[in-house]
């Protein structure tokens, strides 16, 4: 992390990720699990849908990161 | 029942037998026992680590609350998953450099020597030790409950088995072995959980997951978004959820897994499997048993009208709504082999916070404040037969109240490991961080967590201001952090020298 914090990489980096669990807290709290409940492919429930979209998100920022930037190759 | 217990004594005899090579072919040095002589490598570390805190609960607690409640408790998964890439991304490159330059054996003694006090290293392990211990004990009573459905015979019996497999795993094999036993164990329990779920929708859904849904959409449409029936999972506690699960990365059982790695460029690949296999598969099996295939085939109100039968309550009836599927639907031999998988997943989660519990007895409480002049082979020792005296401690709390543990869980252990965290945290990133900002932020973290939670007039934790455990305790555990450091003198060069410059240098340089 500290080392992380000292290239401009790691501070955008740690800013998406930041982004991205503020940006989950915002739409849970907005209600846009709650209600027809919503059906991605007549299965898939809101919260589902949510969660692999945030895990989507945590894994093309890592894999980014980690494969371009990452201070210890 | 013959063939039942036939199968159930070939898998132990397999566990057992795999721990006895384990001692075999150790090196019966303190550092092979209790972190694997630092030689795992990243396929071993997902499975030791995945399977350490996916327990018997993503296969009855997990499903039973998405059934009863809808989906919105799968916020906490979200954040587990997040929590947990987090901790081998950021911290875990520090904490197995830090430990592996100065041969420390437990992150316990790490965070003692780099505050240079005693008495935090005291506290910690004392706090860790009272809120892992009991969780111990939670994983062979709920195979107990999965025994007695399946064989007839007492829940106890279920109980006295796991518990003897998880003695003989840890005293013989120790961290490497407990960390190899994970992958027979993990793939047991995922082709257990994820066959049954496949053979069930294949079975008696003939519209798939979708003819699931819309079945669900005529009898209990609350079921399919939140809040939920019952309408519990209000955005505020959904959002509140997540943040515990983003918490996950100060479980102890898992910053000890980061101390066993073989090299840095374990912490580079393994959050890709994290995702992937953990995110994005793993955790959605038994989110699919419980918010869609459950309460298909099985509504509320047949599951109701089998807990009246029974004399059991719909609570009760609902963490046990995936094997009570299984049972109905499918032939007698495979409820053996879901069984089997149960008992892999509590072994797996049970063994690796038995093993963390003994290293923290052993190389913390035993040598660090008793026996400081004791040798690599008394520690081993202290350590293998520790393991004997929790897993009987920690069985008898649970024993004792076995409602009030599920509870536990969520309301004491969780919070519980988090108040280290600071200190965790600070000791690692913060060169300004010190000793008595570690001891005062985790002693009135700990005393804050039990007070709220002990003292609830008319039921209300007034205390905690209604809030979950770990969102009060958490916020006053930092501030004190932070304020009592800044006011207090900082730590030595020497420290600052030790545990971050050449931590930095290490990482640079180590390939």
């Amino acid at each position: 992390m500290r080392e992380v914090m000292e290239h401009t990489a790691g501070k955008v980096y740690l800013t998406y990720l930041a982004a991205t669990i503020v940006g989950m807290v915002v739409a849970i709290v907005r209600g846009a699990m709650s209600v027809e409940p919503f059906l991605l492919f007549g299965w898939m429930t809101a919260p589902l849908v949510a969660g692999v979209i945030f895990v989507l998100l945590w894994l093309v920022g890592y894999l980014v990161y980690f494969f371009k930037f990452w201070p210890y190759r | 029942m013959v063939f039942d217990i036939a199968v159930l004594t070939i898998f132990g005899l397999i566990i057992i037998g795999m721990a006895a090579y384990g001692y075999k072919i150790s090196a019966k040095t303190a550092e092979d026992y209790m972190l694997g002589g630092r030689t795992i490598g990243v396929v071993v570390m997902f499975f030791f680590v995945l399977f350490a805190i996916s327990s018997s609960w993503t296969f009855y607690g997990f499903p039973g609350l998405l059934y009863l409640e809808g989906p919105g408790y799968v916020f906490f998964i979200w954040g587990s998953v997040a929590g947990f890439a987090g901790l081998y991304m950021f911290l875990g490159p520090r904490i197995w450099a830090l430990t592996k330059m100065n041969r420390f054996l437990s992150p316990v003694e790490a965070l003692g020597e780099r505050y240079e006090s005693k008495s935090l290293r005291l506290v910690l392990a004392i706090s860790i030790l009272a809120f892992i211990v009991p969780y111990v004990g939670i994983q062979p009573l709920g195979v107990g409950a999965g025994f007695q459905a399946l064989t007839g015979l007492p829940a106890i019996w279920g109980a006295i088995y796991t518990a003897v497999l998880l003695i003989f795993l840890v005293l013989l094999g120790g961290m490497r072995i407990v960390a190899w036993v994970n992958i027979f164990l993990g793939i047991v329990y995922v082709t257990a959980l994820m066959g049954s779920m496949l053979w069930i929708v294949n079975v008696a859904l003939p519209g798939g997951l979708p003819g699931a849904a819309a079945a669900i959409l005529e009898t209990q449409p609350e079921l399919l978004s939140a809040p939920g029936p019952k309408g519990t999972f209000t955005p505020v506690l959904m959002g509140g959820t997540f943040i515990v699960g983003l918490l996950a990365f100060s479980w102890p059982h898992v910053v000890i897994g980061a101390m066993t790695a073989r090299d840095k460029n374990l912490f580079k690949w393994f959050p890709l499997l994290i995702f992937v296999f953990g995110g994005l598969f793993f955790y959605i099996i038994p989110f699919i048993w419980g918010s869609l295939v459950a309460p298909a085939i099985m509504p509320l109100e047949a599951l109701t009208a089998r807990a009246a039968e029974l004399g059991t309550s719909v609570e009760i009836e609902a963490d046990r709504v995936v094997q009570t599927i299984i049972v109905q639907e499918l032939p007698g031999w495979f409820g053996v082999f879901v069984l089997m998988g149960v008992i892999a997943a509590a072994v797996s989660t049970a063994a690796v916070q038995l093993m963390t519990s003994s290293v923290i007895v052993a190389r913390d409480v035993i040598q660090g404040v008793f026996k400081p002049d004791a040798d690599d082979r008394e520690v081993t020792r202290w350590a293998r037969w520790s393991v004997i005296g929790i897993v009987i401690l920690s069985l008898s709390i649970s024993v004792i109240d076995t409602g009030a543990m599920a509870l536990y869980l969520t309301d004491v252990s969780i919070p519980g490991f988090a108040q280290w965290s600071p200190a965790l945290v600070g000791g690692l990133l913060w060169k300004r961080g010190t000793r008595q900002g570690a001891i005062a932020a985790t002693l009135v973290g700990v005393i804050y967590l039990v007070l709220g939670l002990l003292i609830t007039p008319g039921g209300s934790r007034v205390l905690l201001l209604d809030l979950h455990p770990i969102v009060p305790t958490l916020l006053v555990n930092t501030i004190v952090y932070i304020v009592v450091s800044l006011l207090t003198p900082a730590p030595s060069e020497e420290i600052q020298t030790q545990f971050f410059d050449e931590v930095d240098e290490f990482l640079r340089s180590e390939s």
